[in-house]
């Protein structure tokens, strides 16, 4: 039977024999056409796809030709042929041409596992069709980012396991995305090529409406995380005619719709955060505020205060609720900022118990830390970008604000001191080497953004070139370039001897680690006019997949350190400059001391907090919080309760356990944090499984 | 003792004028942008953020620490005169910083 075919007249057709003694072979082409065999078609694909001359592309045809004439094959399918024509440019030593005629695709195995079976890289893709068809076109984007987006140094340097690209499947996007409501609020919903245009909105619920579109055009722009900036504020000249009952209602629809947006981009639940504050924050005081309409209202956004208290507030109780079953809502994350300000602010304390009877009880809360005169927006599992002297720029006409990461690349620490062999020098000269690995890989990309961006409107990226303000919505020049570390704990135990947590040695020279990699960023970035950061990488399936190769290239090196469950196979490095998730460290102390790395890893930090079935008292985590904004250097905060939900009877209990203790069943699920977001623990890769078994529960450890 | 300084920084270049800071027994860091050592050093104390406002800073002992210039000259002082170290501070003296130089 002839299977597929590709390009119009290219080599990619199939040819199926009907004796294998006759010739007359049939060509399917992607046309949907059947055409004669024609050798000529391998060499118009070798003319144009590579560099070689003609006399050779006619050489390799009709060696080709006489290979399928010879009768030995009875189905001769297009990537075969294409293969075929591939081995003859090997056997001539023509590699590069062999690199160019290349044919990225998916084994037929694959594919059946893959429509039948969980992916789980990402514990945040639901399984389904649409989710299969992300998982597919994800592959073949990442082979084709590996052999034509990335050069062999760097492509190696990544399928080896010293640096990890993230989300290459998704090559032809930035990393994440941070806006302003005021965006939408000032141009409506007004996206290039949209079947229909709105208006700026009039009523809160349209935009509302507005938001959640918007973040789902933007989510099949960016490969990871939308964050929102200020929401609650930019909201509050909507609100002045709503009652107390409509603006509860207004924060169910959000957070619900952000929660239930499984119909996005391969049923992908967008990765949404939300940033929240008590106060107006100082760099909105003086801002004319944006109401009805997308017109000024005539006040700034410091008389919106009131306004944006009785949002915030009413989000969190919804957070509080939870679901219909009572379950924590996994997005959007609410990030709130503590601020010198929210101390100063009225009703801060009533807010901040609020806030944390959230945290204790459903988790959601993150809080995030802006001393003195720091202001940021957060998003992702920790990414923060810190606001700078353009920015406050911005801040007066808001919808100018947005941020993006273009890509995130992350070096394996623990490898670095498998290779040094307690050589301090080799380490840190191996450690440079890696992020100049890294900064060629941003190089890479960002050339290849480029690229699609200067298609314009008319290209793929015409969302992010649009310029409803003047400037394009992706300001590639203000894009921020991530650098991210895996397994910093691992790496100093294997080059000092200690976990991190068990010696002020390890602390040390953790320490010295991280400010190298802050100091080469900032030369790289000096160098090269590109702004390189460090930031905490959540690495959800990184962490698992640096541990994996390095028991398979590194095994002696790696078995003695390697978290986790071996037998299992569930392997995993601790995350970036955290702490062992089990070491028995009480929660102030890894607070402090993991927020001594946080200033030099600029782009963004956090230190989990594992309560397991403990149900702190509000009271006792606001004084904690409040111990951790003065006294310590710690960036994000998050505390993570454990529940298990009955997929029976639909109930929802505190803590990870096997049966439902309402009915009985066994037929439940696990939910608890992953790595910045609350999920479903059946869908966790096996090193998240290895990590969740050893967490260290903070049972106890606050007044109860 | 440990005073972390930077190369450009007019403060620091007045406390490294005034005060034979080796002779009393005072480690100095210098934060000149390619020190991790420093860095770290800096870090491990949790004054990465101030160091970014102001410049120098000075670590006593007992590991708090000193941020405003006159009060680290105080501190340098009797520091030399406990080591028998001769010394002058700058005190009014000393020159203003310009914006943005007397920071990491
Ligand atoms: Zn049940």
């Amino acid at each position: 039977m002839p299977l597929k075919a590709e390009g119009k007249g290219g080599l990619e057709s199939s040819v199926h024999r009907e004796d294998s003694t006759d010739i007359a072979l049939f060509v399917r082409t992607s046309q949907e056409d059947m055409l004669d065999w024609d050798r000529q078609r391998i060499v118009d694909a070798l003319l144009r796809e590579t560099l070689i001359d003609r006399d050779t592309a006619e050489r390799i045809s009709i060696e080709v030709e006489e290979i399928i004439q010879s009768g030995k094959v009875k189905t001769v399918t297009g990537p075969l042929i294409r293969e075929m024509v591939n081995a003859k440019l090997l056997e001539m030593g023509l590699e590069e041409a062999r690199r160019m005629h290349t044919r990225l695709g998916v084994p037929l195995y694959d594919v059946d596992q893959l429509l039948v079976q969980h992916n789980k890289e990402n514990a945040n893709v639901p399984h389904g069709p649409e989710a299969t068809n992300l998982t597919l076109a994800e592959g073949i984007k990442k082979e084709y980012a590996l052999l034509h987006v990335f050069s062999p140094d760097v492509a190696d340097g990544h399928l080896r396991g010293d640096i990890h690209m993230h989300d290459l499947g998704f090559i032809d996007r930035p990393y994440c995305s941070g806006q302003s409501l005021e965006y939408i609020k000032k141009f409506g919903l007004n996206l290039p090529h949209a079947l229909s245009k709105a208006k700026p909105a009039r009523h809160a619920d349209v935009l509302l409406a507005h938001m959640i579109k918007f973040a789902a055009a933007l989510q099949s722009h960016f490969a990871g995380a939308i964050g929102w900036d200020a929401v609650n504020l930019f909201y509050a000249p909507y609100l002045e005619e709503l009652s107390d009952r409509e603006v509860k209602q207004l924060a169910q629809m959000l957070i619900y719709e952000f929660s239930q947006q499984a119909v996005a981009r391969g049923g992908q639940a967008i990765f949404s955060d939300i940033n929240i504050y008590w106060e107006v924050p100082k760099h909105f005081e003086a801002v004319p505020a944006i109401g009805p309409g997308g017109e000024y209202t005539g006040k700034t956004y410091a008389e919106y205060e009131k306004q944006a208290q009785r949002f915030a507030w009413a989000l969190f109780e919804v957070y509080k609720e939870g679901d219909a079953t009572g379950k924590p809502f996994f997005f959007p994350k609410p990030l709130v900022h503590i601020t010198e300000k929210f101390f100063r602010t009225e009703g801060h304390l009533e807010f901040l118990h609020h806030i944390c009877d959230v945290a204790g009880d459903k988790g959601n809360t993150y809080f995030v830390f802006d001393r003195g005169e720091t202001a940021k927006i957060s998003e992702c599992c920790r990414l923060s970008f810190k606001l700078e002297a353009t920015d406050f720029e911005d801040a007066k006409e808001p919808w100018r604000m947005r941020y993006s990461a273009l890509q995130n690349i992350t070096v394996n620490l623990p490898r670095l001191a498998y290779l040094a062999k307690g050589d301090d020098t080799r380490l840190f000269t191996l450690l440079t080497e890696r992020i100049q690995l890294a900064v060629k890989g941003h190089e890479q990309k960002k050339k290849f953004i480029e690229r699609l961006m200067a298609l314009g409107e008319g290209g793929p990226l015409s969302l992010l070139a649009m310029k409803l303000d003047g400037q394009e919505y992706l300001r590639l020049h203000r894009c921020s370039y991530l650098i991210g570390m895996v397994g910093l704990n691992e790496m100093v135990k294997v080059h000092v001897g200690d976990e991190l947590h068990q010696s002020e040695a390890a602390m040390k020279f953790g320490l010295k680690v991280i400010a190298h990699m802050n100091i080469v960023c900032k030369k790289m970035a000096e160098s090269t006019g590109m702004k390189f950061v460090l930031e905490q990488t959540p690495a959800e399936s990184t962490a698992y997949r640096f541990a994996k190769l390095d028991m398979a290239h590194f095994r002696a090196d790696a078995e003695p350190v390697v978290q986790g469950n071996r037998d299992r196979g569930e392997v995993y490095y601790t995350n970036s400059t955290l702490f062992h998730v089990g070491a028995p460290v009480n929660p102030i102390a890894r607070v402090e001391r993991e927020g001594l790395f946080h200033p030099l890893i600029e782009a963004g930090s956090i230190t989990h907090l594992w309560l397991g079935e403990a149900h702190p008292d509000k009271k006792a985590l606001a004084d904690f919080v409040i111990n951790v904004f003065r006294h310590t250097q710690n960036d994000q905060l998050a505390f993570s309760p454990e529940f298990t939900a009955c997929l029976d009877c639909g109930r929802t209990t505190r803590g990870l356990h096997d049966t439902c203790s309402h009915c009985g069943s066994t037929h439940v699920d696990g939910i608890t944090r992953i790595t910045g977001y609350f999920t479903k623990v059946s869908s966790w890769n096996k090193g998240k499984l290895g990590e969740l078994a050893e967490r260290y529960r903070n049972q106890g450890q606050f007044a109860n | 003792m440990t005073l972390f300084t930077k190369n450009d920084c007019r403060l620091c270049d007045q406390l490294k004028k005034s005060f034979d800071l080796a002779a009393m027994g005072v480690a100095v860091e210098v934060l000149d942008g390619s020190n991790a050592a420093a860095l770290a050093h800096l870090a491990w104390h949790g004054l990465v953020e101030t160091a970014r406002k102001t410049l120098p800073l000075l670590v006593l002992d007992d590991s708090s620490t000193v941020a405003d210039f006159r009060h680290i000259e105080e501190h340098l002082l009797r520091r030399a005169a406990q080591y028998g170290v001769a010394a002058t501070a700058a005190g009014r003296g000393a020159e203003a910083c310009v914006s943005g130089s007397c920071a990491l």
